[in-house]
């Protein structure tokens, strides 16, 4: 702040020779109103006014970008609080330190970004408001009741968040800790429901329920449970987790990268490791729940499903599973990199497994992208009989895909149990049986996911998805439900044989980090642009018409260069307000407490950590 | 220069930029800048490079009623709402189709009366044809046809009347729609509703 005072104080000297520094002002206000010279109003000669818009920007536009760094901060505000509240349990309840260390990171990168995602919020509301007054008077006349809710909400959340982070090294021990993780869980309460509450907003306008009768509370209520709003709800939530996961990752993997001595690097690393372990947590259900979303879409109405899925939009999808693909390679890569450098004497045991894996997540790949129908001159349209290629084209409908996302689930599972059981040798008696049991599980988890999907293409749609993906699904849950708490059991007892040695990844390691969170980042946006998109030029679908001149949705091309430039506005953002939450812990020099109190390379990650208060807990 | 060309070449100048930082700054906050900025780069190159369709808003079809003056100018009006503002082609083909999940409308003209064609569109759920009913519990997956006189298709009668004559012509039938049917605006009942506050729209799906 003390260079940004400087600055203006350097401006304003400028003019003091030329009529002093309130006609610097003066050019100042008059610097940043200026784009309002350019504003325009639709509707005012003849009534009241339906839209304003910036000519040149484009209302839409600067819509487009505010609304996406708020919801991309929000989804980080909302799913650090999860794992931050989980992790604070494991400490408080296991007696180790470093959980409860990092969950206050956690808490600490998240008290920082709170306040620019409500700012974000706010001008958002104001251009909402400003751009699109017709809309946004009738969106308050049915969810005014909700309106209230959602402030009152936002301030328990606030006072929360207020007793949660600064009570934290006072509320340590005994009764008071209690009361603090009683804090961390009102503290997600409130996060969920200030979540789903501007979710039925947005949900209302795709598939929107309207009664003309009752009362005001009835009314807000039918509109907010309409048809897509769970699972829009259940799908953001676990979205968020991943986001806040890859995104604490990536954070962790800059500073690996930057780390400049051994205790950093160890550090680092160790927090690279649970941030990527938190996002594939996530990742492995996000797709059931993006499948149940879809088909309660269809469900709702079948125009909008199609527009989405085979539609103008169907080409959304490659580029989807081009993202998602190459998340998962991302993910398995660091942990694979996590194999063979963090245990020493692994690189040659894990070789042939890990190429099996990435082999298969390749030809999942392949198969997810290879598209419906293929982009073909007329002359080679009627060489292969058709836009369908007459080999490839059996790899572009949905059995086919949903059959290759199940696959790539299950081994990237595997390669999580993989790096889990890694440099430990199992001693209870019966873990030859637990052994072939899980293999078997594995083995015969795999072959009916093929079968079923193979099975998928000679019956009809209808049975398809209600019965043989849906079996897909249950039998990928079924085989994590099983392995999961078998290999816990199994490795309880479990002796190490290899102790796990932190800070060793090479710097790659780190990219892996960062890649993992831009893929996030950028399926975020893409999927906010599909789901904005598949109202067509709707306002609300099937209720109030856009009658603006933004009344379309524009092609896949425009639209990925805003989501890129959205991608990296948020990057720098976030950026920006850690380094600014971590630049007054830099000057403090290290102490040596906290050397004593934990094994070296198990050092909880520092990011946002204030020295003083970590030694006085 | 063509829009999509440009986008081309923007991303083709970040792509750049990051690798020049990648290869000649060696502060390793700018190299992930430079790294994330080929990332996004390529990104926005592989989505410029699949087909680019706009979702434009359908053409509204003038009812100049007095330029139509035979059941063939219908027809022709409503070949076009068949394929833009009806969205009837989404759903349905004209001809055995691999994409098609409604029935297929060749010859449809033929098969059913000009009433019950009507009804099919204004009233869906009347009578539903025997391998498009739906089994089982009511609320799971049904194969829902919309109404297409309300929103948000929002066919007017004289639409639905050219759509109509059209299916009738495409199956080879005498059009038994006449211009004479058509409704003159002004006289006519109010077209369907546009925007909300004409009125509300009725229940949709309360739970």
């Amino acid at each position: 702040m003390r260079h940004q005072g400087g600055f203006i104080q350097r401006i304003l000297q400028t003019f003091n020779g030329h009529g002093g520094w309130l006609s610097g002002l003066v050019l100042a206000a008059g610097v940043f109103a200026l784009p309002s010279l350019g504003f325009a109003a639709e509707g005012a000669a003849t009534g009241p006014v339906e839209y304003r818009d910036i000519p040149g920007i484009g209302s839409r536009n600067i819509v487009w970008v505010i609304a996406q760094l708020h919801l991309l901060l929000a989804g980080f505000v909302l799913g650090v609080p999860i794992f931050a509240w989980l992790c604070e349990i494991v400490g408080w309840k296991s007696g180790e330190k470093r959980y409860d260390k990092l969950a206050k990171e956690f808490t600490k990168l998240l008290t920082s970004s709170y306040a620019t995602t409500a700012l974000f919020g706010g001008i958002l509301l104001f251009l909402l408001i400003g751009f699109y007054p017709k809309l946004m008077n009738y969106l308050t006349d049915i969810f005014f009741p909700s309106f209230v809710f959602y402030c009152i909400l936002f301030l328990l959340e606030t006072v929360t968040l207020y007793l949660y982070w600064y009570g934290w090294d006072a509320m340590q021990d005994g009764n008071k800790k209690t009361f603090h993780v009683f804090l961390g869980f009102l503290l997600n309460l409130f996060a969920f429901f200030i979540m789903i509450v501007p979710n039925s907003w947005a949900t209302f306008q795709a598939s929107p329920v309207v009664i003309a009768e009752g009362t005001d509370l009835q009314r807000a209520w039918a509109a907010t449970w309409n048809p897509t709003w769970w699972p829009v709800n259940i799908h953001r939530l676990i979205a968020n987790v991943v986001l806040g996961g890859y995104i604490c990752g990536a954070y962790a993997g800059i500073r690996y990268l930057a780390a400049r001595n051994t205790e950093e690097r160890d550090h680092y690393d160790w927090m690279g490791y649970v941030g990527n372990f938190i996002g594939v947590f996530g990742l492995l259900p996000l797709p059931f729940a993006g499948y149940w979303l879809m088909r309660e879409i269809y469900q709702y109405n079948q125009q909008m499903g199609i527009t989405l899925m085979g539609g103008f939009l169907s080409w959304l999808f490659i580029l989807q599973a081009m993202l998602i693909g190459v998340l998962f390679l991302g993910s398995n890569y660091y942990f694979w990199l996590g194999i063979t450098h963090r245990i020493p004497g692994s690189e040659n045991q894990y070789k042939k497994p890990i190429m099996t894996m990435l082999i298969i997540l390749l030809l999942c790949l392949g198969v997810w992208m290879t598209p419906h129908s293929l982009v073909a001159s007329l002359e080679e349209a009627r060489k292969m009989g058709g836009t369908h290629h007459p080999l490839l084209g059996v790899f572009g409908v949905m059995s086919a895909k949903m059959t290759v996302a199940n696959l790539m689930i299950l081994v990237t599972f595997m390669s999580f149990i993989m790096y889990w059981r890694a440099g430990k040798h199992e001693t209870a008696t019966w873990a030859k049986v637990a052994r072939s049991v899980m293999g078997a599980v594995l083995v015969l988890a795999g072959i009916a996911v093929i079968v079923l999907g193979v099975w998928g293409y000679f019956v009809p749609a209808i049975i398809r998805i209600n019965y043989f993906s849906t079996s897909q699904v249950l039998i990928v849950l079924f085989v994590m439900l099983t392995i999961t708490p078998l290999t816990a059991l199994l490795l309880k007892s479990a002796k190490t044989t290899t102790e796990m040695v932190w800070g060793r990844m090479p710097p790659r390691a780190g990219y892996a980090l960062v890649l993992n969170a831009v893929m996030v980042i950028l399926l975020m946006t893409l999927m906010g642009y599909a789901r904005s998109s598949s109202r067509v030029h709707w306002h609300i679908y099937g209720v109030m018409r856009d009658s603006s001149q933004y009344a379309f949705s524009p092609a896949l091309g425009y639209a990925a260069a805003f989501m890129a430039l959205n991608t990296f506005l948020f990057c720098m953002l976030v950026a920006f307000i850690f380094w600014v939450a971590t630049m007054g812990d830099k000057g403090k020099a290290p102490t040596g407490s906290g050397k004593g109190e934990l094994p070296r390379g198990a050092m909880p990650a520092m990011a946002g950590g204030s020295q003083s208060l970590d030694t006085k807990s | 220069m063509d829009e999509v060309v440009k986008l081309q070449l923007i991303g083709l100048s970040v792509v750049g930029t990051g690798i020049v930082i990648l290869l000649l700054i060696r502060a390793q906050f700018a190299r992930v800048i430079g790294f994330v900025a080929i990332v996004l780069g390529l990104f926005s190159l592989v989505a410029l490079s699949v087909p680019q369709m706009a979702s434009l808003p359908p053409a509204e079809e003038k009812f100049d009623i007095a330029t139509v003056k035979t059941p063939t100018d219908m027809a022709a009006i409503g070949q076009k709402i068949f394929f833009s503002k009806g969205q009837c082609a989404l759903c349905h083909s004209i001809g055995p189709s691999e994409s098609a999940r409604c029935p297929d409308l060749k010859g449809i003209g033929a098969k059913l009366s000009r009433e019950f064609m009507f009804e099919s569109l204004t009233q869906p759920q009347a009578y539903v044809y025997l391998d498009y009913r739906h089994e089982g519990l009511p609320k799971e997956y049904p194969a829902r046809m919309p109404y297409i006189n309300k929103n948000p298709i929002g066919l007017t009668k004289n639409e639905i009347l050219s759509v109509i004559a059209f299916l009738q012509q495409m199956s080879g039938e005498p059009i038994s729609v006449t211009p004479s049917e058509l409704e003159v605006p002004g006289q006519a009942p109010a077209a369907p509703l546009k925007t909300a506050e004409a009125a509300p729209v009725a229940v949709a799906q309360a739970r």
